[in-house]
């Protein structure tokens, strides 16, 4: 009633004491109330519009200038408090503040690298409109096909939705005129290509259209690492000159230190500049494809319509060259955003793994809010105390969310610490899913993750602590213990807890368990190869040298004879890759071709294969073995009639029921024929989850492509890395050697995305089960000392301690198997989201499901073990006597 | 009883509270009072507002500086909203220091020709 009739003034006055503290408004806000009513009733009396202004005014700077003064007093005295209270119990502080760093500092690494990959926009100007323009022939599973200049030509002028488009390929060549030949990473672009990206040259000039004509100057743009690195960042470096490929460049420009895509390049020339791109070749057969497609849209574009424009353009295409795209390939042209296109191999693993470091949060969470509830207990009367003396119920929340702050902020700053050590080892990890990896750093978003992580921790915990003790308040003074009703609550709350934590321990141990299997099943898995002992050596040889297939052909032989005289050399062969070669995928070698005397139905889509030039002693040198026919001669060269050797995949695939040998295949529409002479054992070519495809293995003597040396040896292979590599030099000096590997570190490296994923969750998961397993111990030691008496008189009356120990052993475990059910439930429902991660495992894997049950059973029978016997050994009398 | 060295911990005094202080040295006052005589004294050159009366009278009562006083007017003339404050002995303690060190601070004015005329009140 008499609010109805306050007046507005006093309505106003009401609102703005609102800024002022509780506890401060609990003491005063009556009297205030009082003051500013008798001030009002004297400005009635005395009238006056510019008095009541001056009140208002001075009401107002009053109320505001109070504040944050009562507020600051209240915040240092809690500080001050929780600070002696951490103090006072060392052991619980130190505990805290580990639990919450491991859980926030696994958090803060694990978003720092999501952040960069996989938020933050490319550090181009106006990167969204960045596209990555794909081909594909879908009916063959060729996801990703290049594009040839004459296909580049056609999109650039057809397109309407695009305000640039350009075209990249790397290579590797040598460079003279700077010590030793060096191989050069070196980027193939359009001259617009860093225009369209957007990127600036800190030294010099960028490519200019007129460097793309054919017969330009040759000229190369630096790489800044390169730049900085091998030129120790030379400022004259503009206007040098270098050799490559038989010509001199000149370099023209040095790149800022942007993060190169696709790839990471030392140096990088137009176009023109390519004695491959610039070839006759590729300049006029529509069908030479190596090239990769970026785009930048116009403005007011979106993806959508850019997409449909390509589709379009590659609709037309196949319709105006039917050779080229017959209908049974499935060929179809689209647009990604680059973005999208850059992280979305990653997008999964790091999904998880943010998913699992949130779960490792949650549990740490649960567990400080356990160990506060603990603690709790034993504040209980000093709560109570504080609570009669005046202190009101906001003041003690606001008391224990301070005491919970000032934890959380140190298990914050102690865990951005941890994600700041740990981030040589993601920026590793990530690189082999991501290019942007190289951007991972901490920056001030992921410092405000960092501390909002710390903030709703302490939310969390503080909130759950202080409701659950705030009940017991009253009646802790009453009876001088933990109320009865309320100490109930507490310790089903503590329960509930428990459980949680070991619902999301098994649902974390799980996910790491099917990884850990899957790794597992990965390295169980037959290569087809004999990986010991055996060193592959990129050679990268200078083209310009060898122009003819012949010419290529002597120096080949030339150099394996050389390496063979090598003493230590069991055997050793040129090939076009290896396998578990790095960066390698099947798409690249990957090949339509045609069976001699077999026709396609219309529609049909021809058979494809992957293909490798190898020398002859190739399947010796890897252990690959003969399965029929035979291996590759040294006769098969040059004019003999040509031959290839075939995989038992392929035979399975194309002759099902007939003898391959004889037969004969054409990767050109029938102008060349080459015929079957041998089958071979199947090889893992890129990597050990990849399952075999349909290869062929064509001989180096009729299709040179001399790409790595690869050796058995007969000692420890990496120990004859430098005479090898004399031996290449003394055959050629010009030929650059790089990327030397021994076969096992190459099928280690293979493995490495699936085992860091595994050994990630591993510590997560490994860190949930430390975490739950001391709250259990906690839990049932503060069980066992609350029950003390009735322990006591148990065992007064005759209980057995063995069946003591089996009652605290039970309810430890009772707690455990209720957590394993919820885990079991959660776990179904989110494995479905690592399957695609998984190697022949099931996502609901019973040895697995078991196997994880039966640890999270172990760990809490050894958590409560301890308690338990404490339980069983407790001496009645001094326990009756006890409070 | 507070040391003296815990007496010059206070000052200076802000004039609000030196004001309340002295509103305080001859009686008991509740909030309204207190603001009325400080205006008066000082013919309303200091002000007080209800937010910075409370906010200093919360930070006097918390050093020890003032207390609530138990007693209260007879009841006609109470009002049972209002809280009467008294000046602590110790109170009166940092009052009486912080007009010494005024004093001082005049003499040293005094002596220096930094006055005009002494004016009588």
């Amino acid at each position: 009633m008499e609010k109805q009739s306050l007046p507005f003034s006093q309505k106003l006055f009401r609102a703005l004491v609102r800024v002022l503290p509780f506890d401060f408004r609990t003491n005063y806000e009556g009297e205030m109330e009082g003051v500013f009513r008798e001030q009002q009733r004297e400005l009635e009396e005395r009238g006056g519009f510019l008095e009541a202004l001056k009140l208002w005014k001075e009401t107002i700077v009053g109320i505001f200038s109070t504040a944050p003064r009562e507020h600051w007093q209240i915040l240092t005295s809690d500080c001050g408090y929780a600070f002696r209270m951490m103090r006072k119990n060392p052991g619980f502080t130190a505990l805290a503040i580990l639990t919450l760093a491991l859980g926030i500092g696994a958090n803060t690494s694990i978003f720092s690298v999501v952040h960069s990959v996989l938020l933050k926009s490319l550090p181009y100007p106006q990167a969204n409109q960045l596209i990555f323009i794909r081909q594909q022939e879908k009916k063959l599973g060729i996801e990703d096909l290049s594009f040839s200049v004459k296909e580049i030509e056609d999109y650039r002028a057809q397109n309407r939705t695009l305000s640039g488009l350009v075209e990249y390929h790397g290579m590797s060549f040598t460079l003279f005129g700077h010590g030793d030949p060096e191989r050069v990473r070196t980027g193939v672009v359009s001259a617009n290509y860093f225009d369209l990206f957007g990127v600036k040259p800190l030294l010099g000039r960028t490519f200019l259209s007129d460097d793309d004509k054919p017969d330009a100057p040759p000229v190369l743009v630096l790489s800044y690492e390169y730049w900085k690195n091998d030129f120790g960042s030379d400022p004259e470096i503009v206007g040098k000159t270098f050799e490559l490929n038989d010509k001199v460049h000149t370099v023209v420009g040095v790149l800022p230190a942007v993060p190169q895509y696709p790839n990471e390049n030392d140096v990088y020339m137009p176009t023109s500049a390519c004695p491959f791109r610039s070839g006759k070749a590729h300049l006029e057969n529509r069908d030479m494809r190596m090239m990769e497609v970026f785009g930048r849209l116009k403005p007011g574009v979106t993806v959508t319509q850019a997409n449909a424009d390509v589709s379009t353009i590659a609709a037309r295409l196949k319709a105006a060259y039917p050779k080229s795209y017959p209908n049974s390939v499935g060929f179809a042209a689209s647009a990604s955003p680059l973005q999208e296109e850059l992280t979305s191999k990653a997008r999964p693993t790091l999904l998880l793994l943010l998913a699992a470091a949130a779960f490792v949060l949650l549990i740490a969470c649960a567990n400080v809010a356990n160990l506060t509830l603990s603690r709790m207990a034993k504040r209980e009367r000093e709560l109570a105390v504080r609570s009669a003396l005046g202190a009101g119920r906001s003041r003690l929340l606001r008391q224990l969310l301070t005491e919970s702050f000032l934890m959380a902020f140190a298990g914050g700053m102690l865990g951005l610490l941890l994600a700041y050590g740990s981030l040589q080892l993601l920026t590793d990890f990530v690189g082999r899913l991501s290019p942007r990896a190289r951007e991972i750093h901490i920056d001030s978003q992921v410092l405000l993750f960092a501390l909002a992580a710390a903030l709703g921790t302490s939310i969390v915990f503080g909130t759950l602590s202080a409701l659950f003790s705030r009940a017991n308040v009253a009646s802790s003074l009453k009876d001088g213990t933990s109320g009865a009703g309320s100490g109930r609550r507490q310790n089903r709350m503590r329960d509930a807890l428990i459980v949680c934590q070991i619902a999301f321990s098994f649902v974390l141990l799980i996910g790491a368990g099917l990884m850990i299997r899957s790794l597992i099943k990965i390295q169980q898995v037959d290569a087809g190869i004999v990986p010991q002992r055996v060193l592959a050596m990129r050679t990268t040889f200078n083209w310009s040298k060898y122009t003819g297939s012949d010419k290529t052909a002597v120096v080949i032989q030339k150099l394996l004879d050389r390496v063979q005289s090598e003493p230590g050399v069991l055997s050793a062969a040129i090939s076009s890759r290896y396998p578990f070669e790095p960066e390698m995928i099947p798409e690249w070698f990957s090949n339509t071709f045609q069976i001699e005397g077999r026709d396609l139905e219309p529609g049909q889509a021809p058979p494809v294969s992957t293909f490798a030039s190898v020398s002859p002693d190739y399947f010796k040198t890897l252990g690959i073995p003969l399965k029929a026919g035979r291996l590759l001669a040294e006769t098969d060269k040059g004019e003999a009639p040509h031959v290839v050797i075939i995989n038992e995949t392929a035979k399975r695939q194309f002759w099902p029921n007939e003898d391959p040998l004889g037969k004969r295949v054409s990767t050109d529409a029938g102008e060349h024929w080459v015929t079957v002479v041998g089958v071979v054992g199947d090889v893992r070519e890129f990597g050990l989850d990849h399952p075999p495809s349909p290869e062929f293995y064509a001989s180096q003597g009729q299709n040179a492509q001399p790409s790595t040396l690869i050796v058995r040896t007969i000692g420890e292979p990496r120990s004859m890395a430098r005479a090898l590599t004399r031996a290449v030099h003394d055959v050629d000096p010009q030929t650059a050697v790089t990327r030397i590997l021994t076969l096992e570190q190459a099928r280690y490296e293979s493995m490495a995305s699936p085992r860091v994923t595994a050994s990630l969750l591993g510590i997560f998961a490994g860190l949930a089960l430390v975490i739950a397993a001391a709250g259990i111990g906690g839990i049932m030691s503060l069980m066992v000392s609350q029950r003390i008496r009735e322990i006591g008189i148990r065992i007064a009356l005759g209980a057995r301690p063995s069946s003591i120990l089996q009652m605290v052993l039970g309810q430890g475990l009772l707690l455990a198997v209720m957590g394993i059910g919820i885990g079991i439930v959660g776990a179904v429902t989110l494995t479905g989201l690592v399957k695609s991660l998984l190697f022949e495992v099931p996502p609901t894997d019973i040895l697995t499901f078991s196997g994880v049950g039966l640890t999270l059973l172990a760990a809490a029978a050894i958590a409560s073990y301890l308690p338990a016997r404490r339980a069983a050994s407790v001496d009645p009398n001094i326990a009756l006597r006890a409070d | 009883m507070p040391k003296k060295r815990e007496t010059q911990s206070f000052l200076p005094l802000t004039p609000a509270m030196f004001h309340i202080l002295l509103a305080l040295a001859d009686g008991e006052k509740h909030g309204y009072a207190i603001l009325k005589e400080v205006a008066r004294r000082t013919a309303n050159k200091v002000r007080l507002s209800a937010g910075t009366l409370y906010g200093n009278l919360s930070r006097l009562e918390s050093a020890g500086l003032i207390a609530e006083s138990s007693r209260r007017p007879e009841v006609v003339l109470d009002d049972e909203r209002r809280r009467y404050y008294l000046l602590t002995e110790f109170g009166r303690e940092v009052a009486v220091a912080e007009a010494e060190r005024m004093e001082e601070a005049l003499g040293q004015a005094r002596s220096k020709k930094l006055f005009r005329k002494p004016k009588l009140a």
